[in-house]
């Protein structure tokens, strides 16, 4: 049972206050007697892999490394993370994060993956005036024309993968290329920003063409590739998932790497390097906000991660951790749970974690600044443990990573 | 131009083997099987699970994944199909649809969503010297074992006393029996059979496609607009119509690739406009 | 030969049969006359096995004093039963000779029947069939398929012919040359169930004859009152 109401939650508020004896800022600031911090996500689609249930599990790792850091001291002294499946639709997210809004009394909801998923939750934040810190979802309109007070940008968009590869593979002589992308709104978006990284930074898109979306057969694409005029350097492709997969089976079958075709992605996640295996991707370059094997510090917590649940954490799941944890920081700071303060300690917040380097929220659309990767796929001879696949060839500064601008579009 | 079109009779090979499979089911027992595609997903599984949990290349996968599967396939219609069949045809619509998202949902839970690794075999890992064009060892492969399957069946269907009975059975059901033919001892094994050519399908797929769960729900649209085109039931039809269909995506990729998504239900809408029981199909398929 | 006692039918609630008893002796060409609707093909297709996918059915069958009623179709046919049906059943995707060839050819077991028809002896009696046997079997003329079907039958050395109104839409001529085969088959040993519009043509090859109105048998007559009453049976049946 939950205690709901005024009355309810300053009977509750006196108890805690009776039971720790008073912590900073006191706990009476904080409603409906905790903090409750909502996944809502994909637990049986396409990005169950990826996010899904072991990104709840991360959320509690943040929980827990929150506690152990302020123990008795912490605004916060109960909180619950509770999980709902959006299944990646729109309507189904819009009603859940209703539903963890008014009836689970969810003070933040985190992840939601798929854009159209992660605008209606935006919607419904608005209007609830409760936090929302996307993760899982690549839409620029985020921090763009959908932007609003409480709802947040955390990880990585669209435009700082397409523009990390693009311009970064150009800078190192990769000048021509040849662009496929998935016909549909994120691909689309997607190949946007990529041909204009790819000009700005010197470089030439010969041509670029729209894919079915699914797709199982891309020989077309790829037989035409060597035989463009002039003959591309570098095949960019927006595909994610069994898309992604199918694409670079077929990119060796027809051997365009040794007919000088280098392969260069937008996104790539870890299990799709291992459903291929290293060596299909080898020297594949693409960006990513985070890798589990950076550094010592990212090392660390992905042993942990591992010895909890048994495999290595994806870059959204280290995002999500991170994002709940500077959820309670601001809580902390705040000294309460209510939905305005806890914003204004968001904002402009100047921050590092195992996941952010030189991270800052930007004040103006929310969205979180912070260093990418540009990385790169290693040969099986250089892969020394299970899942060690990425090895990562150069830091993209916050300032470049993503849009220098805020889009004038975004009024807070 | 001319390599394009040998892709596009590669895409086709599918096609045609899952159209064939869906054909000869429709055929025989008036059952549109939607667990087709599933098949299809177990197959390239089965190849996978052979040789992540077996150490069996690709070669013995290709010949039992297939057998297993297939009598995995007879074992169900008599179980299940069979008691199905003399209720309204709804009753294995919704059953075989069923058990798609049942076997979809298992192997989910189990492998995740994500692609699973399957490399090419060995043998063929180079590229073949065609004349006009070199290809992909493995793709030309995938064709001509297609091509022969297909051939084979035809000949089966055309040459034999088996194919007699099946398509005399295919045709009039009721009359087949009463002219002292036990049919259902025949519905089993093509059942059977069907799902077998579906697990083949998938087998071949593994080394060239993303192994997934999805892998067959994403292609099945495709292969039922396939069926629809050539005529249900029609095994000539659907086999040409495969074949054909591989040939028009890959064309239609090339010169306008705005309308690859649609194509094929563009073509599928105009042949029924057309011809409502499909390029081949009798209009006695519908009764 | 065979035996039929109170067999009942129904498509649905819609009873088509009711209660009817009738035999056919080893030897005998018998008719089933009745108006459209009478429920004569449903009659043949309940001795064939083939009403059970439309509603339920109640009553005995059985064929040289076996009862057969819970058999399958198949089995009846092995039993010795040959169905020519009232729509012919000629397969399209199979060609003459394929049509000719698909019913298994029945053994001989214990009481001796008919000789089952060669195919030397089909083509022999029908030579149209051996020019047109690679051909479709639809493609024949309405006439030549009736042979076909009938010669399909002989094949399987069947004993008890039920056939569904042969002549239907024949030319005199081909009506004749039923006729001949009827008492031909008959002379060798072939039972014969007909079901018949044709009065006349019933008259002139059946021994005898069954009546049947609204589902339940009204008369069994033999030739010489069919002759006398052909014009009082012509009216009732509205031709």
């Amino acid at each position: 049972m939950r205690i709901t109401g005024w009355s309810g939650g300053l009977a509750v508020a006196g108890l805690l206050l009776a039971g720790c004896g008073g912590g900073p800022g006191g706990g009476g600031k904080i409603s409906d007697g905790g903090v409750v911090l909502a996944v809502l996500n994909d637990q049986s689609g396409i990005y169950a892999d990826t996010s899904g249930r072991l990104t709840i599990e991360a959320v509690r790792m943040a929980v827990e490394d929150y506690r152990a850091r302020y123990g008795d001291k912490a605004v916060a002294q109960k909180i619950d993370v509770v999980a709902a499946d959006h299944q990646n639709k729109p309507e189904i997210a819009n009603s859940k994060a209703q539903e963890l809004y008014d009836r689970e009394h969810a003070d933040v909801i985190l992840d939601v993956p798929t854009s159209s998923a992660a605008l209606a939750v935006a919607t419904v934040a608005r209007n609830k005036k409760k936090v929302f810190i996307d993760v899982g979802a690549a839409s620029t309109e985020l921090e763009g024309k959908s932007c609003n007070k409480y709802t947040f940008h955390y990880g990585y968009n669209s435009y700082m993968l397409a523009h990390g590869t693009g311009s970064e593979v150009t800078k190192d002589g990769g000048t021509s290329w040849y662009i496929v992308y998935p016909d549909y709104a994120f691909g689309q978006d997607m190949e946007r920003t990529f041909s204009a990284a790819i000009k700005a930074a010197g470089g030439a898109v010969v041509e670029s063409d729209p894919t079915p979306f699914p797709n199982d057969n891309f020989s077309t694409f790829l037989l035409k590739a060597p035989g463009l005029d002039p003959k591309p350097q570098v095949l960019g492709t927006m595909h994610a998932g069994g898309d992604l997969v199918n694409l670079v089976k077929q990119y060796n079958e027809y051997k365009l790497r040794d007919k000088g075709v280098q392969l260069a992605l937008g996104l790539l996640a870890l299990s799709d390097i291992h459903s291929l295996g290293p060596d299909a991707l080898a020297g594949t370059r693409y960006t990513t906000m985070w890798t589990w094997s950076m550094d010592d510090q990212t090392r660390a917590w992905a042993d942990k991660f591992q010895a909890r649940n048994g495999k290595r954490p994806t870059s959204n799941m280290a995002a999500n951790y991170s994002a709940a944890l500077q959820y309670l920081e601001a809580v902390q700071r705040a000294g309460t749970d209510n939905s305005d303060k806890v914003v204004e300690q968001l904002e402009g917040h100047t921050f590092e974690d195992m996941f952010v380097r030189n991270g800052t929220i930007r004040a103006q659309d929310h969205l979180l600044l912070h260093d990418a990767y540009l990385s790169q796929v290693k040969p099986s001879s250089e892969v020394k443990e299970p899942w060690d696949y990425e090895k990562v060839i150069r830091t993209i500064p916050a300032a470049e990573a993503f849009q220098p601008q805020p889009d004038p579009a975004c009024k807070l | 131009m001319l390599q394009q079109a040998f892709n596009g009779l590669v895409g086709g090979s599918f096609y045609a083997l899952l159209a064939l499979g869906l054909a000869v089911i429709f055929g025989m027992l008036g059952v549109v099987n939607l667990a087709h595609g599933a098949f299809y997903m177990l197959g390239a599984f089965g190849a996978f699970i052979a040789l992540d949990a077996f150490g069996l290349n690709f070669w013995v996968s290709l010949a039992l994944v297939p057998l297993l599967l297939g009598v995995a396939g007879a074992v169900l219609e008599r179980l299940f199909v069979r008691r199905l069949a003399p209720l309204d045809p709804l009753y294995n619509f919704l059953f075989t649809f069923g058990l798609a998202l049942i076997l979809q949902d298992l192997v989910r839970r189990e492998y995740g969503v994500n692609s699973q690794p399957y490399p090419r075999p060995r043998e063929l890992a180079g590229t073949v010297d065609l004349g006009l064009f070199t290809y992909p060892a493995y793709q030309v492969f995938v064709l001509a074992v297609s091509a022969v399957m297909c051939a084979v069946v035809w000949v089966v269907l055309t040459r034999t006393r088996v194919g007699v009975i099946v398509r005399a059975a295919t045709e009039r059901p009721e009359l087949t029996r009463a002219l002292g033919i036990d049919v259902g001892r025949w519905v089993t094994p093509v059942f059977g059979f069907g799902v077998a050519l579906a697990a083949f399908a998938g087998v071949l797929a593994a080394p060239m496609r993303a192994v997934n769960p999805l892998m067959g729900a994403d292609l099945i649209i495709t292969v039922f607009a396939v069926v629809v085109i050539g005529g249900l039931g029609s095994v000539f039809g659907s086999v040409a119509a495969g074949f054909a269909i591989g040939l028009v995506s890959a064309l239609g990729n090339l010169y306008v690739p705005a309308l690859s998504q649609i194509l094929v239900f563009i073509l599928m809408a105009a042949v029924l406009l057309w011809r409502p029981a499909g390029l081949f199909g009798r209009e006695e398929a519908f009764r | 030969m065979l035996r039929v006692d109170g067999l009942s039918a129904w498509y649905g609630e819609a009873q088509a049969l009711r209660e009817v008893s009738m035999r056919v002796d080893e030897g005998e060409i018998v008719t089933l006359v009745g108006r459209n609707g009478a429920g004569k093909t449903t009659l043949l297709r309940c001795l064939m096995g083939l009403h059970g996918a439309y509603g339920r059915t109640a009553g005995t069958i059985s064929l040289f004093d076996e009862d057969i009623t819970g058999l399958a179709p198949h089995a009846r046919a092995r039993g010795g039963l040959g169905y020519v049906p009232d729509d012919r059943g000629i397969y399209a995707t199979l060609s003459v000779e394929e049509n000719l060839t698909l019913a298994p050819v029945r053994k001989a077991g214990g009481a001796a029947g008919p000789e089952p028809w060669s195919l030397e002896r089909v083509y022999e009696t029908f030579p149209h069939l051996k020019e047109r046997r690679r051909s479709p079997g639809t493609t024949l003329s309405g006439g030549e398929q009736q042979m076909l079907v009938l010669a399909r039958v002989l094949r399987t050395g069947a004993r008890l012919l039920l056939c569904d109104e042969p002549t239907e839409g024949l030319s005199p001529l081909f009506v004749q040359r039923i006729g001949e085969i009827l008492r031909e088959v008959r002379a060798a040993g072939t039972t014969v169930l007909l079901v018949e519009q044709n009065v006349h043509f019933a008259a002139t090859v059946a021994d005898r004859h069954y009546l049947l109105a609204e589902g339940r048998i009204v008369e069994s007559l033999d030739r010489d009152q069919v002759r006398e009453r052909e014009h009082q049976l012509l009216e009732y049946l509205g031709i």
